[in-house]
């Protein structure tokens, strides 16, 4: 992205070079003598006219528009001061150095509510926001009225208000001949050019941070619109928490969410809500991660948030069991719960198992047919031809629920037999599961009667299976086709 | 519920339609109902009827879910067993030696639960290799399809005992 935007800054660098500056110098001129730079702005000049307008909102915007600017100006030329008398190399050889991205955060450092216009562009809102960190980082001196007048309008070089590298900007603040700081401003009045200058100015800025790499590259990611007081105290906090990826996300995400304005309070940890992703992106979101907020008052370390999203997906699946385990809604806690959720297994596999070993006993007495009757009843969703009406004794004859009860006493002795005889092989196979399968029998017994009932209707035609208590058709069934 | 049995495509009409070729797979060597057939051939059948209902489910459910894997991968293992007897005890050592790796990790955070969890993951084919959350949709599905095994061959069972 430095990358990019040294480039941009370069292409831009000589326009505005050649065609700016000397149009800029007349205009500073001007300019300096007036106070209200706002109409002396040369509109013919683009970059003026869009740097007018820009600056122009935010005063507008700011009930004081001096003032208010004046703080953050203040400092910001206090620092530009500085930057000035080191010397006058010349910004114009680095394409960092460009005026009109200097002015642009300048102009917008000062109102905050005003950084709406330029949120467009969020690369230049994350410049802005670092800027008005390092602005009140308080590396700024003191103030010159001149300096400030000339400073606000420009905006310009002032950005490397760090002054670790005033060279490059030096010069155009070093001329107390507001010359440069006006083309400054002039450049970058288009708002294109304001974000082009952004983006220079980033550049130029990032280059000025070499000690506050944590802070700044966390800030670039943080916040797409600068709020600029935001931006020292979620700085300190992260710093507290530098290493942790996570919790940076969780702040950023919560920032993201705070509506400008409202960032002070919520820029310290804590979010109402816990958001598992993250609102609006950084210009370079990791996206592998899950974004969560941390909640007030719990630990912020990556860890715990891990553990904690941990906790809430076993909950949630353990919610999710409770629905499917009958008998489980009464219990309260996970390990009794999860006993229950074993028991129910086991019990559930035992019948798998005794109801296998009852269908190898039970010798199909029935033809061929009926099983290929069965498979294409299941296979096909049509119905099978009226003429099976033999089918509705026994059809009739699923009592729902009664016939379970009759069906065991026929193969009860043979489960004995089996047991006596077969080596236990199958662990579970015990008397016992006989108890389970009828115990599981209220359970399932009205979910089967319904699908015994509609198995009957899908085979055997619409008929009305009635309750048939009593004794059990055993008789032969004749299947007509 | 009429919905679920005409719906092709459900869990249950798969797991019935495979289930019930097995079956009759299974029953049709036996070209007369024997009055009483002997006991070691019920045990046979009842064996072959086990596999055939876990080895039909786990085909329904395809290889979505862990323990379907894990269960199909067990069934051919023990086919293989039985075809090659003398091989059984060492790939069991080799299983065991996999099951012991697999189940040192991403078993953390389990809390209070670790005894629970442990019988859990032995109830559950394929469990051991799991941590406790993914433990848990496991299990869900598991029973979900269990459910719906036992309904079946109830139904099947009753319309057998009823000829």
């Amino acid at each position: 992205m430095a990358e990019v935007l040294n480039r941009t800054a370069a292409q831009r660098q000589p326009t505005w070079n050649t065609r700016g500056l000397n149009s800029a110098t007349e205009q500073v001129g001007n300019w300096f003598l007036n106070p209200n730079w706002n109409n002396s702005m040369d509109q013919s000049d683009p970059f003026e006219s869009a740097l007018s307008s820009m600056v122009s909102s935010p005063a507008a915007a700011s009930n004081v528009p001096v003032s208010g600017e004046n703080v953050m100006m203040r400092e910001l030329i206090g620092k530009l001061g500085n930057i000035c008398n080191s010397g006058d190399a010349s910004c114009y050889s680095t394409p960092l150095n460009s005026p009109p991205r200097l002015n642009l955060s300048m102009v917008n450092l000062p109102n905050q509510s005003t950084l709406a216009p330029f949120s467009a562009d969020p690369g230049f809102a994350d410049r802005a926001a670092r800027l008005s960190c390092f602005s009140t980082g308080g590396n700024f001196g003191g103030l010159n009225d001149p300096l400030m007048d000339s400073f606000k309008l420009s905006g310009n070089q002032s950005v490397n208000v760090n002054g670790t590298q005033s060279n490059q900007n030096s010069p155009m603040a070093g001329n107390s001949g507001s010359d440069k700081k006006n083309t400054g401003v002039s450049r970058s009045s288009s708002p294109e050019n304001a974000e082009s200058g952004v983006s220079k100015e980033e550049s130029s800025v990032s280059q000025q941070i070499p000690s506050r790499n944590d802070a700044g590259t966390r800030k670039r990611k943080s916040i797409p619109r600068g709020k600029a007081k935001e931006t020292p105290s979620p700085a300190a906090a992260d710093d507290k928490v530098a290493s942790e990826n996570d919790e940076s996300n969780s702040k950023r995400s919560k920032r993201d969410g705070a509506p400008a304005g409202n960032g002070n309070a919520k820029a310290t940890n804590d979010g109402d809500e816990k958001r598992s992703k993250e609102n609006s992106k950084p210009p370079e979101p990791p996206k592998d991660y899950i974004h969560v907020r941390a909640r007030r008052g719990q630990a912020t370390d990556s860890h715990s948030l891990a553990e904690r999203v941990r906790r809430e997906k076993i909950s949630e699946r353990m919610k999710f069991l409770q629905d499917l385990v009958p008998g489980c809604n009464k219990v309260i806690g996970k390990a009794v719960m999860l006993d229950e959720i074993i028991n129910y297994v086991q019990s559930l596999q035992r019948q798998v198992e005794f109801l296998s070993m009852k269908l190898a006993t039970v010798n199909p007495r029935m033809d061929v047919n009926m099983e290929a009757l069965l498979s294409k009843m299941f296979q096909s969703r049509g119905l099978l031809p009226q003429g099976i009406y033999s089918m509705d004794s026994s059809a009739q004859a699923f009592p729902f629920g009664y016939q379970p009860q009759q069906g065991l006493p026929l193969n009860n002795g043979i489960p004995n037999i089996t047991e006596t005889q077969f080596s236990m092989k199958t662990q579970g196979f015990q008397l016992p599961s006989i108890n389970g399968f009828t115990d599981a029998n209220p359970q399932v017994g009205s979910v089967w009667e319904d699908d015994l009932q509609s198995i009957v209707q899908m085979g055997f035609g619409q008929n009305q299976p009635q309750s048939y208590q009593g004794s059990i058709t055993t008789g032969q069934v004749k299947i007509e086709l | 519920m009429d919905s679920q049995l005409l719906n092709p495509t459900s869990l249950k009409s798969r797991f019935t339609t495979r289930f019930l070729r097995a079956l009759t797979k299974i029953n049709a060597p036996n070209p007369i109902s024997s009055s009483s057939p002997t006991p070691r051939e019920i045990f046979q059948r009842y064996r072959r009827i086990k596999v055939a209902a876990d080895k039909s489910m786990a085909y329904s459910v395809r290889s979505r879910t862990t323990w379907s894997r894990a269960t199909l991968s067990r069934l051919r293992t023990r086919s293989r067993h039985r075809r090659l007897a003398s091989f059984g005890p060492r790939s069991s050592v080799t299983t065991a030696a996999v099951l012991e790796k697999a189940s040192s990790h991403g078993k953390e955070n389990e809390g209070g639960l670790v005894v629970q969890a442990g019988e859990l993951r032995e109830l559950v084919p394929g469990g051991e290799t799991m941590d406790l959350c993914n433990l848990l949709d496991e299990t869900a599905h598991y029973i979900k399809c269990l459910t719906t095994q036992v309904q079946v061959m109830k139904t099947i069972a009753n319309l057998y005992s009823l000829e």
